[in-house]
């Protein structure tokens, strides 16, 4: 990870290297999940995650207002943060339609005051595995703005939409994508450490309005200087597509378009963690616990039967780790420039590293 | 006093020994053996049974099997002998690879004992892969139509190639393709891209033309609830300079989109028998110059499983007048168009384990694929017995390790079976012998191999005497592509 920047902070490179293609090749069990040929199963990301260069200027001293240009390999600017810097350790069902990632990327952003707009055009394919790159050829093919505001300390509003052209397919004849999203976002230091809250809405369409998918999420957590508490619900709906002689992967490219049909995913997940080592400077220890709970039901019951597929509709998985820190912060990936809010103060908790 | 002491004695002697208990199950013989597909291997599956003592027991009764690979074992239960031994003949199916039987004794230590054998291949000979023809990559390729010497590659939205293999309009040939046209047919009102998926050159025995290429476009689509795409036609009197002169754009159903799939022609009455996904399968009247919009040539329509339970692959019309289709939800079904309707003669609702997908039928036998997993993957080949007309289940060849049977066809003589599988270390081209329709025989097969790709469809030629194969791979790892097989002396 890197996070460095020189000409009084004008000048910013961010990056983050990112080793799942190693550890996690076949990428990690994750009720829901879907995206990059991969189903039920988190992808692994691409080893080069986030190479980010943006330069900025204030339009005074005093003002947080200013521009900023970025461009690189990351986040388009479109939805709500990676949720590799969220409280959780399982993604979200929603992370292939609330967020643009690990695409070649220029990002202009202007704000003034607590208004930022961001507009940025980047390569629509997705990754196919962890050591792929974008397509230079498609760089430009897609686009998509961001209109965030800042009414209050620490609360950050956005709207955002994207076009994306056959993210699904590299050659770029797939189908095209329509995204919306908006959400909320809190985050404020606390008596005894921090307290955050992300409210979400997205929303995806493909092939014009020929597939649609929803998802509303709410997530929270509490922090104080040792344990941590965190809560999310979602309930997003997902493709279900052919799935490869592999039943953790789906066929790429889809043929003819197609899918078997469309599922919609409800699930809870409450996490725990304790905050430990604190007093070593740098490192951080953070075991943890977390229990998911949901369920699954079809939206076009003909073509996908869960309980015939999986044997039941109902699921719950508990994961228990250790967070290990050492050295920087994991900085807040999908902003750039003056995009990035600045944050509340807070204190040295490691419980930080697990949201920044 | 004596007397009785004696006949105590004897009365002791003369008594049974206490019957044995059976305690466990094992295999004595029979297991890893060979055999050709529908033949008997070599010696009988032998199981043993014993006592704690391991001692045999006999007047157990043994329950056989099979587990894998579509055989048959007989007798399905016999009794262990004075040995411990009980015995059942195991045929093969006509399954790729190992196939299992079992012996079964409920209670028994062991049970069920597991023989397995292999399945060899009733050619010697290999298919050989005479030509590899790029398609470009916009997106793939998904079918060929060979007629008269001249291959047309349906490529997605590279359009519909047409190749000289033997025609000898351009000197091309099986192992050297050349194309002498091409043309990129128009998108409908639901989908955009051209999405060129199959096709059906007309040769019409009336008038001895053959000026109508019929090109079905395949846009996106949800399993029982929605497709997308028409029926372009095509001029070909011009094969270098095909023109696209009338189209057919189907109604939606219940609100939703209805788009092509598969054809079958009845050439002699100028009927086009198109399988339409969910508006289920629709006969066109394509006699006389095509022009414009077709919408007015619909003769009927039928849904076979009703509403929210039709979705249809294929359709092909057998030598009695018979139509078959096969639909992806609700399986292998026998209609009938008479006097201007069609109706549903039987079958139907009989495929639940996996979704349904190409189909073929020869004299009294049919076949049908199928794809992907709603209970059990979807890799068998499903065997119909169609001597009464409607499909009764006869068998399932299983080839191992694929995702997807998506394309099979019988040679014109009935000799032969080509099927084509994706997805999964087994994917590749597979020809079997129909010595026996309803229990067809490995022949040779052919790897194209990938967890995401393989061959997505075959389609029979036959050019200058050889047997030929014209395959459609995936665009997946490797580029789409036409690959030529020639199978003359596997299948002979």
């Amino acid at each position: 990870m890197v996070d460095a920047s020189t000409f009084n902070g004008q000048l910013r490179l961010t990056g983050m290297a990112n080793l799942e293609g190693l550890t996690i090749p076949d990428g990690v069990p994750s009720m829901g999940a879907w995206g990059e040929g991969f189903v039920d199963r988190r992808h692994p990301h691409t080893y080069a995650h986030e190479i980010m260069l943006s330069g900025q200027q204030h339009f005074s001293e005093e003002t947080v207002s200013g521009a900023s240009f970025a461009m690189g390999k990351g986040f388009a600017p479109f939805g709500s943060d990676d949720p590799m810097v969220r409280p959780f350790l399982s993604y979200p069902v929603n992370h292939h339609l609330a967020q643009i990632l690990e695409r070649l990327v220029a990002v202009v952003a202007v704000r003034a005051g607590p208004v930022i707009a961001e507009a940025g055009v980047f390569n629509g394919d997705e990754p196919t595995g962890p050591d792929d790159w974008p397509e230079l050829s498609r760089f430009g093919d897609s686009w998509s703005g961001r209109l965030t505001l800042l009414p209050l300390p620490g609360l950050e509003v956005q709207g955002s939409y994207a076009e994306l052209n056959s993210p699904e397919h590299e050659g770029g004849e797939g189908l095209d994508q329509t995204k919306w999203s908006t959400s909320a976002r809190l985050e404020r230091a606390t008596r005894a450490g921090r307290a955050y809250a992300l409210l979400e809405w997205a929303s995806t369409e493909e092939g014009g309005d020929v597939f649609a998918y929803h998802s509303v999420l709410a997530e929270a957590a509490l922090h104080g200087r040792v344990l941590g508490l965190a809560y999310r619900f979602e309930r997003t709906e997902r493709p279900e597509e052919q799935r490869a002689d592999e039943p953790f992967r789906t066929i790429r490219p889809q043929l003819d378009n197609s899918i078997l049909g469309r599922s919609r995913w409800s699930i809870h997940t409450v996490a725990l963690d304790a905050a430990l080592a604190d007093d070593w400077p740098g490192l951080s220890v953070a075991p943890f616990v977390e229990v998911s709970a949901g369920r699954v039901t079809s939206l076009t019951p003909a073509s996908f039967d869960p309980v015939a597929f999986y044997g039941r509709d109902t699921f719950w998985s508990i994961t228990a780790g250790v967070r290990i820190g050492l050295g920087m912060r994991l900085h807040r990936m999908g902003r750039y420039g003056v995009a990035l809010p600045e944050m509340p103060a807070h204190d040295a908790s490691p419980h930080h590293e697990m949201m920044h | 006093m004596l007397l009785a002491v004696a006949l105590a004695a004897c009365s002791d002697s003369t008594e049974p020994p206490p019957s044995p208990t059976p305690t466990a199950v094992t295999a004595f013989d029979g297991d890893n053996q060979q055999a050709q597909a529908a033949v008997a291997l070599p010696q009988p599956l032998r199981a043993r049974v014993t006592d704690a003592e391991a001692q045999p027991v006999s007047g157990v009764t043994v329950s056989w099997s099979v587990v894998s690979g579509g055989g048959s074992v007989s007798p399905t239960s016999s009794v262990t002998d004075a040995n411990g031994i009980a015995a059942t003949t195991f045929t093969l199916g006509g399954h790729a690879g190992a196939q299992t039987a079992q012996a079964a004794v409920t209670g028994l230590t062991g049970s069920p004992v597991v023989f397995t054998a292999t399945l060899i291949l009733t050619s010697s000979h290999d298919i050989a892969l005479v030509a590899t023809v790029p398609i470009p990559p916009n997106y793939g390729m998904h079918d060929t139509y060979v007629r008269d010497g001249l291959a047309f590659a349906f490529a997605w939205n590279t359009g519909v190639r047409i190749y000289d293999v033997g025609n000898g309009i351009a000197g091309g040939t099986p192992a050297a393709p050349a194309r002498v046209g091409s043309l990129v047919t128009n998108g409908s009102v639901d989908a955009t891209d051209p999405s060129v998926h199959n096709g059906w050159w007309f040769h019409n025995p009336a008038t001895n033309e053959t000026r109508y290429l019929f090109v079905g476009q395949e846009g996106p689509g949800s399993i029982g609830t929605s497709s997308r795409g028409d029926i372009h036609v095509v001029d070909v009197s011009d094969l270098a300079h095909p023109v696209e002169v009338a189209f057919f754009h189907h109604a939606p159903v219940d609100g939703q989109p209805a788009g092509v799939h598969n054809f079958w022609m009845d050439e002699e009455h100028a009927i086009l028998y198109a399988a339409y996904y969910n508006a289920g399968v629709v006969a066109l009247d394509v006699s006389g110059t095509l022009s414009g919009d077709l919408s007015s040539r619909v003769i009927d329509e039928i849904r076979p499983g009703g509403a929210g339970n039709t979705y249809v692959w294929g359709v092909m019309l057998a030598g009695d007048g018979s139509l078959y289709a096969s639909d992806m939800l609700s399986g292998f079904w026998h209609l009938k168009l008479q006097s201007g309707a069609f109706s549903v003669l039987g079958g139907g609702n009989n495929v639940a384990q996996q979704f349904t997908s190409d189909l073929w039928v020869h004299g009294g036998a049919g076949y049908s694929g199928t794809w992907e997993t709603r209970t059990l993957p979807g890799n068998d080949v499903k065997v119909w017995n169609l001597s009464s007309g409607n499909p009764v289940a006869s068998a399932a060849i299983a080839i191992p390790d694929v995702g997807t049977i998506s394309d099979l066809q019988v040679s014109d003589d009935g000799r032969w079976m080509a099927v084509t599988a994706e997805y999964g270390t087994g994917a590749g081209l597979y020809v079997y012998s129909l010595a026996n329709p309803l229990v067809p025989a490995l022949l040779a097969s052919f790897p194209v191999a990938s967890p995401s790709g393989g061959l997505h469809t075959g389609t029979i030629a036959s050019i200058n005497g050889r047997d030929y194969v014209f395959a459609a791979r995936d665009p997946s790892p490797e580029s789409p592509a036409m690959m030529i097989f020639d199978v003359t002396e596997a299948v002979r």
